[in-house]
Formats: structure tokens, C-alpha cells, sequence
């Protein structure tokens, strides 16, 4: 029998976020012409239903996210289980964001369900699902089986491919699920503030990362690193030798004790490679390394590398790159 | 104010990878498990609040088979944790619900006003624990946890929580369950005369719960990366030529942008 399965998506600006419209593609491949259940937790938006049905999903319910806007996994899970009950559901889909992972973690517990967080590839097989991970900050790949009648599986954005539209079954009504908040007088969200992300898009959340290094030479010159990020609409990163030395902020430093990031591609300008800094980026697809050290350890784990000084090649990589996409 | 930590002993970030003989885990074969990464952090974080709040007490918890379990927590106690209990299991278990499980059946008749776990582990980024724990034991439950700080007057705590876009900024009273992504360069090390005080100090043991070694996430392979043939060097002779030459690759090859 084909097993049901549940997606969870997150909305952002009213629309499905990018790895949720991803999880609702995998869960249609994984179950052909079965129904696969969609959820979104935020305030029901007509369109945002439509264009997920055409992602993947069938039917779609909403959960009602607590009045503050401040998201509590554990608060979420009671609904969570009276919906998984009542569509005798074996899979339950996420994006893994912080949040996903969060409500994972929380869920999997109270379901007793066996979980995976950062999973780029998922299929059934007799024994049950077995799913990919990288792990060791992409140092390496575990294949797991998640063998019991239940799971939860979070799948790392942008790791798989964005669903084809189909034809839209005729949008099932859109039901509303109230979420009752067992900690309604516990944590309050005071407020929020945009991540510091040195301009462009959030480092953990950016197709392409632009990271500069001591070479770059002082705070002044990091702006050349933020003007490529900026023609490459890329995140900025930095080695701790740059956080520590308070030229960017911390919150930019990727590494064994910074961010792990897995972009598409990644810029590393002036940065040595220490194996600290290496471990946080060494999941990304496409490595460039630019360095003035024809022996800097960075070139062996690049996939492509110039040799020469960044005050030069930095620039003129700016202006072909703004060239080549017109502006 | 009962703070416990719960930590995970991981191979140290240096190890070189290797596979088991049998292909499904890391080769286990002469590494060395230490506090490392967020975990050392969490640790760090209830030794800063304990300074803070008078009366207070930072407990360790790690859960696993010996010896590696019992031995960070005696680094745990040689960087200033009150106790250490040792959750013992006969072999390793790296399901990250079965581990919740256990220190939550434990946790469970010790009441903490404040749980601190690192916000994943160091080698295999689950992040599951904390967010499990919390619904165990029905406790609000935050992952991605930086800036804690505890205000007397009001008897509650403040933290930051990252996500993909946004800093979000909390209060919750105690008790609460708390995942931390707060990297400190550089936490303190143990200074000798605690780490020769800490091996006289007891380690309590206690049987995992029975049925805590059945995990449901059972591995099956453990791939490394063919390695990297080391980076495709461009030629050129004017920094123009270099840029020309990067970005027809990157786009026509690599294909990574169009
Ligand atoms: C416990 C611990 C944790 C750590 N965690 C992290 C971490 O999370 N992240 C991290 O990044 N580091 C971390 N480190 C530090 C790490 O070991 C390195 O010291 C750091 O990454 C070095 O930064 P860098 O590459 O920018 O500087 P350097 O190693 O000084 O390298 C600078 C590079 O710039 C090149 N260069 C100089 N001038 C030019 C020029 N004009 N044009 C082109 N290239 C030029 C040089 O050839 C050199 O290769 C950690 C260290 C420890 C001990």
C-alpha cells in the first residue's frame, strides 16, 4: 500500500516557502497518485493553498500560529498529532530550517517516530525509509534506514529540485486548524530584527556565498568582497581572523565555531584554509578559491583557484560579473 | 537555580574520517571523543550563569556507553560543572531520539530549572535533542539560542533565536529547554588544578531506561567524498582575462549561475 504522508510548509510573505514547495515535490514522487496532506502554519492565504496544490499537495489545512506570531514547536505538536491520527499518516515531510528541525525534533518524541534532519535524498525501500545526510559539516554522507512505522523527515533546502507545476486538482477546501498553545503564559516574542548579514541574503540561507579573509586586509577593503557579493545577489561570510580582528561581525564567521554553510557555490578570497574555517564550508558544491599563495591549503579543497592579489582580481571579477548579467 | 547540561562526546574536529571495515559508521579506530562545539558552549553558558546567580549548580549529563561517556564528563567537571551523571548504555547509540528518551527519563525525576544542549551535535547536526527533550518532558522548547541572560527582578529568562531571515528576540520564565548555537572563540580551559581536583571527583551511573538501545534510525552506509584532485588553476595575464575566464566557467561548467 502506499504509505500517506504529510508535508509541512512554511510561508514567507504569504507564499510557500522554497523548500516547502520542494518537500511537496518529494512527497509526490514518493507516493505517484497517492493524496499527500499539505499543512502551512501562518493565517490562511487562498493563493498561497493553490500554488502549493500544484507543487505536490492535494489538500491543505492550515494551523494557526500563536496571536504573537512566535513559533513554539512543542505548542504546535497536540494538533500536529490529531491531524497524523486522522489521515493514518506514516510520513511526515518538513523543510529543515531552524524551525523545521525544531518541530522535528519535538513531534518525532511525542509520535514516536524515528527522525533525520538535513536530508538531501529520500527513498522507500522494503525495510523503510532510507535517507541521505551529510554530516561532519559535509565532511562526510550517512545513509540511514528510519525502519519503524513512523517518521519525520526534514529536507535540506535547495537540495532538491523545485516541483514541476501540474494541473490543480480543484483547491480541496482549505480547513482551518486551531492551535492551542499549552505555554500560553510561559515565552513571549518581544520583538525581531532582520539578520545581520553584511547586505545581501541570509549566510545560512544563500545560494551563493562570497567569504573574505586576513588577505583582504582590512575593514575598508572588505567592501570589495560585499561589492562581488552584491553583483552575485550572494550572502557575505568571513574567516575568524576578519571577526576577531572586528572588521565584520561575528555573525558572519563561518566555521567550526561559525556558521556551516552548503551554498551552490562558494568565493573564499583571501582566506588560507585552515582545516576551523574549511569545515564550515567544505559541503558547498562549487569551491573558488583566491589566493596570492600558490600553496595555500584552500587551493586543495577548491575546485577552481586564481593565484594573484585580491585588490586586482576582486574588482575586475565585479565588473565581468556585472557585465554578464547586464547592470 | 538547577542548571543541567547535557553533552555528547564527538570525535575530536580534527580527526581524520574514516570508515568502519563494515562501511556503515565512522571508524570509531583510534579517535579521540571530547567536549567540542556547541556542546563545549552549552557547557560554558551554565558556567557564566552560575557566576551570575548565586546558588546555583551546573549539572552534567552525557549518555552512552564507557568510557567515552564518563570521560567528558570529567572534562565537564574539570572546567567547573558541580556533578556528572553518567546515563549508561552497553553499546553506542547515535539515534538522537533514543538519546533524548534516555536523559529525559532521567532528567525527568531531577527537576532543572534550565536545560542547555548544544544546538546539534559536532558530527551528526541532527539537532534533535533539545527540541525532543523539551517535549518529553512538555517544557517549552528553543533551538539556535544565543545572548541568554537571566533578570532576577523578574524572574525570567531573555535569549535570541536565530532563523534563516530574523533574529528573534524571547523571554520565557524557567523551566525551559534550551538548544545553543552561541560560539564563544574562546571558552575557558580547564586549569590544572581542577582537572587533577576533578579525577577524585565521583561520577554517578545510572542504567539507561530498558528499551533505550531499540533506535529507529539505524545506519547503513558512511560515504567520504572522493577527495577533491585539488582546484583547476586559472591562467591568465590581466586580472580582466581571470575574471572573463571564472565566469565563463562558473557559468557554462559549474553551471552555478546563469
Ligand atoms: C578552536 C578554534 C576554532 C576556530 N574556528 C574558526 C572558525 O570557525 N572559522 C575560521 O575561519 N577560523 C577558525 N579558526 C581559526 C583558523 O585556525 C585560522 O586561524 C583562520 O581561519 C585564518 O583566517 P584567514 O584564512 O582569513 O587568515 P590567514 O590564515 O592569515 O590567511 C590569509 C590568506 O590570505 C592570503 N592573502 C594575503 N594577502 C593577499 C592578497 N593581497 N591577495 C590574495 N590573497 C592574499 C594569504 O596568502 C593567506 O593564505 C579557529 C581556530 C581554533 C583554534
Amino acid at each position: 500500500m502506499t504509505p500517506a504522508i504529510l508535508v509541512i510548509g512554511e510561508l514567507r510573505e504569504d507564499k510557500p516557502t522554497d523548500a516547502s514547495r520542494e518537500a511537496a515535490g518529494v512527497a509526490r514522487r514518493l507516493v505517484g497518485d497517492a493524496p499527500v496532506m499539505g499543512l502551512l502554519i501562518g493565517s490562511p492565504v487562498e493563493p498561497a493553498a493553490a500554488g502549493w496544490c500544484r507543487d505536490g499537495v492535494d489538500t491543505v489545512r492550515w494551523l494557526a500560529e500563536p496571536p504573537a506570531g512566535g513559533r513554539l514547536a512543542g505548542a504546535l505538536v497536540p494538533s500536529l498529532l490529531a491531524l497524523l491520527s486522522e489521515g493514518s499518516i506514516e510520513l511526515v515531510l518538513l523543510p529543515s530550517t531552524g524551525f523545521g528541525r525544531e518541530l522535528a525534533g519535538a513531534l518525532a518524541a511525542r509520535w514516536d517516530a524515528g527522525a533525520a534532519t538535513g536530508v538531501t535524498a529520500i527513498t522507500r525501500t522494503a525495510e523503510g525509509w532510507e535517507v541521505r545526510r551529510p554530516v561532519f559539516g559535509g565532511r562526510a554522507t550517512e545513509t540511514r534506514i528510519l525502519s519503524g512505522p513512523r517518521a519525520v523527515v526534514a529536507l535540506r533546502p535547495r537540495s532538491f529540485p523545485a516541483p514541476e507545476p501540474r494541473e490543480a486538482p480543484a483547491a480541496a477546501a482549505v480547513q482551518a486548524v486551531v492551535a492551542p498553545g499549552p505555554w500560553a503564559a510561559g515565552p513571549t516574542r518581544i520583538g525581531s530584527e532582520p539578520v545581520v548579514s553584511g547586505g545581501g541574503p541570509a549566510l545560512g540561507d544563500a545560494p551563493i556565498v562570497v567569504a573574505g579573509g586576513r588577505g583582504v586586509g582590512s575593514s575598508d577593503q572588505f567592501r570589495l568582497i560585499e561589492e562581488l557579493a552584491g553583483a552575485l545577489d550572494a550572502a557575505v561570510g568571513a574567516s575568524r581572523a576578519v571577526t576577531d580582528a572586528g572588521w565584520r561581525p561575528a555573525s558572519l564567521q563561518v566555521g567550526q565555531t561559525g556558521r556551516t554553510v552548503t551554498p551552490q557555490l562558494y568565493i573564499a578570497v583571501g582566506i588560507s584554509g585552515a582545516i576551523q574555517h574549511v569545515v564550515g564550508m567544505i559541503g558547498s558544491r562549487v569551491i573558488v578559491a583566491i589566493n596570492s599563495d600558490p600553496s595555500a591549503p584552500i587551493f586543495k579543497v577548491a575546485d577552481y583557484g586564481i593565484v594573484g592579489d585580491l585588490l586586482q582580481i576582486v574588482p575586475a571579477l565585479t565588473a565581468e560579473i556585472r557585465r554578464v548579467r547586464g547592470r | 537555580m538547577e542548571i543541567a547540561v547535557c553533552v555528547k562526546p564527538v570525535p575530536d574536529p580534527d580527526t581524520r574520517l574514516r570508515a568502519s571495515p563494515d562501511q556503515r559508521t565512522l571508524d570509531p579506530e583510534g579517535v579521540k571523543y571530547v567536549l567540542a562545539g556547541y556542546d563545549e558552549s552549552a557547557v560554558e553558558q551554565g558556567l557564566l550563569l552560575r557566576e551570575q546567580i548565586p546558588g546555583s549548580a551546573v549539572r552534567a549529563f552525557a549518555f552512552g556507553p564507557a568510557p567515552r561517556a564518563p570521560e567528558i564528563l570529567r572534562s565537564c567537571l574539570a572546567l567547573g560543572c558541580d556533578s556528572a551523571t553518567h546515563v549508561a548504555a552497553n553499546e553506542p547509540v547515535d539515534d538522537p531520539l533514543v538519546v533524548a528518551a534516555a536523559l529525559g527519563t532521567v532528567l525527568g525525576s531531577r527537576p532543572a530549572d534550565l536545560i542547555l544542549v548544544g544546538k546539534q551535535a559536532l558530527d551528526d547536526e541532527e539537532g534533535l535533542v533539545a527540541p525532543a527533550l523539551g517535549a518529553l518532558l512538555d517544557r517549552p522548547s528553543f533551538s539556535s539560542v544565543t545572548d541568554l541572560r537571566w533578570s532576577p527582578d523578574r524572574a525570567r529568562f531573555s535569549f535570541r533565536r536565530s532563523t534563516e531571515v530574523e533574529v528573534e528576540r524571547w523571554e520565557a520564565p524557567p523551566p525551559l529547554v534550551l538548544g545553543l548555537q552561541q560560539a564563544w572563540n574562546d571558552p575557558r580551559t580547564a586549569k590544572l588544578p581542577n582537572v587533577l581536583k576533578a579525577r577524585r571527583m565521583p561520577i554517578e551511573s545510572v542504567p539507561a531506561a530498558p528499551g533505550a538501545a531499540a533506535g529507529r534510525s539505524v545506519p547503513l552506509r558512511f560515504d567520504l567524498p572522493a577527495p577533491r584532485a585539488g582546484a583547476r588553476m586559472i591562467e591568465y595575464s590581466t586580472p580582466a582575462e581571470a575574471a572573463e575566464r571564472l565566469v565563463r566557467i562558473l557559468r557554462e561548467e559549474a553551471k552555478v549561475f546563469p
